[in-house]
């Protein structure tokens, strides 16, 4: 015995098919006549785009410099359509619930709306009288606009201006002098593109503050194998590894990370 | 003039003839003749060309995917060079990977866009269910395609992207470290990460999306456009409650011409 609601359903849909065979329009011409116009908009639009991105400077470069492994400053940015997703990363922080903004959000609401028609059973499909559906379509195309907005317009740290901060860190972390070396590599080598330091750096990706990095008193060994392969170290860590850098390095990096000691 | 007649009619009925021998050996015009006058609602607009417009916007993807590939090499000594090739000496190359490139964002958008449309107009109703499943599939994979496709002109932008991007993946429970090791075939990017990431981008998911887009128009064929919500049609919902007339239960559709469409 099918229940009311199924019964209901099917008779609405029935009425539907009679309805769309009596006062209906071929698909042919009429609405493929739509279709035909929006799809040579759409051709339009991305021809113009192409045009827009090799005549002017608008969309950005079209390519950048030829990736290597070995560079110290790179600007992690993925197309625009993931910046809400990596936006994501700044609210959840790093590490204890970086897996809720990574996966966890994500697959969430991937599961929901597989299940919105299996929840919303209800037969009527009027706007105003689903308020339900109107707040959570709302809810959603603002949420998601604005983290893309804030992800599209989080800074991004040059190294250039950032080693004009260092001064500033010696002075307020009260650096020793050993670790200069360390603080302008630390400036000029991406690390702020990801991690944030006295209030500079930082991009989009939520990785932590290190300016107290040296209270945790990890050790200097600690630090250069993190460096090294920090998913080796921090299970699960998308920090990319900085081995390109050379032992020398990395010890300057890290007497520099054991120095920060946060701000006096 | 009875022969020019016979003349007139021989030419059409060879002109029929292919089309005959094709349709009784394949079916396929009578097929299309059913996809093109099939019926949709009479007030149908607008509103539901996003679709079509989504499926033009891959159908672009395809036609500039396929022409890039013929220059594309995916090999990191040359993967670079072969881009800046195509966008300085291939004839018209510039615009074609700027279609491919572009045509990736306005297809996303139009996702959106549809499914936006799907989700207000509420048809993901009964009967459409599944086929508002089968969309919610194409999304990720659209966004995977993206994603993909982002590693391939191999420059900064695009290597350390997607090093971040193989590294979140790394995050997931269980399975997140092996997926991680997978996408880059191994600890570090190398030459094998940027073939497989061009095998995923032109092979495999292409034939995914390719595939669901099938399952996807044949349910909108069989199951008929949804008329829109305000639609004086059926639109899946009673109508302005029918006087009851006897005999007329849920059942047996209210009699005809309760209420009519403006004409
Ligand atoms: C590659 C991506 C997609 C393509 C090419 C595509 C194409 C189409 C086309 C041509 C239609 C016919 C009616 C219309 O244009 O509105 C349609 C209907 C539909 N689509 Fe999609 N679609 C895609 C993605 C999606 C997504 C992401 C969803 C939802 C999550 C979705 C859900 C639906 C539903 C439920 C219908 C039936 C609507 C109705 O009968 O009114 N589709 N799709």
């Amino acid at each position: 015995m099918a229940s009311r609601r199924v019964e209901e359903n099917r008779v609405a849909f029935q009425r539907y098919k009679e309805d769309v065979k009596r006062d209906g329009k071929p698909f042919y011409p009429y609405a493929m006549f739509h279709d035909t116009v929006m799809s040579l908009v759409v051709v339009c639009v991305i021809v113009g785009l192409a045009f827009v991105w090799h005549y002017t400077s608008l969309l950005g470069p079209s390519l950048a410099a030829k990736a290597d492994p070995g560079t110290v400053s790179f600007v992690p940015r993925p197309d625009w359509y993931f910046y809400f997703l990596f936006y994501l990363l700044r609210i959840f922080k790093w590490p204890n619930s970086v897996i809720l903004g990574t996966v966890g959000i994500p697959t969430i609401l991937l599961i929901l709306a597989l299940a919105i028609p299996f929840i919303d059973l209800r037969r009527e499909r009027r706007l105003l009288r689903r308020p339900i559906a109107i707040v959570a379509a709302v809810l959603v195309a603002l949420s998601m606009g604005v983290l893309t907005y804030k992800g599209a317009t989080a800074k991004e740290a040059l190294g250039a201006e950032l080693l004009a901060d260092v001064p500033n860190w010696v002075k307020s972390e009260q650096l020793p002098p050993q670790a200069l070396p360390g603080a302008k590599l630390f400036a000029t080598s991406g690390c702020l593109n990801c991690h944030t330091y006295q209030g500079v750096g930082g991009s989009q990706l939520g990785a932590p503050n290190l300016s107290a990095e040296g209270s945790k008193n990890k050790g200097i060994t600690f630090q250069i194998a993190h460096l090294k392969c920090p998913s080796c170290v921090n299970k699960g860590s998308p920090m990319p590894s900085f081995a390109a850098f050379g032992n020398a390095n990395l010890r300057k990096l890290a007497i520099f990370l054991e120095a920060s000691k946060g701000p006096h | 003039m009875p022969r020019r007649r016979d003349r007139k009619e021989q030419m059409l009925a060879a002109a029929q003839y292919p089309l005959d021998w094709l349709e009784e050996r394949s079916g396929l015009i009578g097929g299309l003749r059913y996809f093109l006058f099939r019926k949709v609602p009479g007030d149908s607009g607008w509103w539901h060309t996003l679709g079509s417009a989504t499926l033009t916007a891959f159908l672009v993807q395809l036609g500039t995917g396929v022409i890039l590939a013929m220059y594309y090499k995916p090999d990191p000594k040359s993967a670079y060079e072969s881009v800046q090739h195509i966008n300085n000496d291939v004839t018209l190359g510039w615009l074609v990977r700027g279609m491919h490139r572009w045509g990736a964002s306005v297809f996303i958008i139009l996702i959106f866009f549809h499914m936006a449309r799907v989700f207000l107009f509420g048809a993901y109703k009964y009967p459409r269910e599944l086929n508002w499943v089968v969309g919610v599939l194409l999304l990720p994979l659209a966004l995977l395609e993206g994603f993909s496709g982002y590693l391939l002109p191999y420059d900064q932008t695009a290597y350390w992207a997607t090093v971040v991007g193989i590294n979140i993946n790394g995050t997931g429970p269980f399975i997140g470290p092996f997926l991680a090791s997978f996408l880059r075939s191994g600890p570090e990017i190398t030459g094998d990460t940027l073939s497989r990431f061009y095998s995923i981008h032109m092979l495999l998911l292409p034939g995914a999306i390719l595939g669901l887009i099938g399952l996807h128009l044949y349910l909108v064929v069989r199951l008929g456009v949804s008329s829109p919500p305000w639609s004086p049609e059926a639109a899946g919902r009673e109508r302005a409650e029918p006087p009851p007339v006897p005999g007329s239960g849920l059942v047996n559709p209210a009699p005809r011409g309760v209420t009519k469409r403006p004409d």
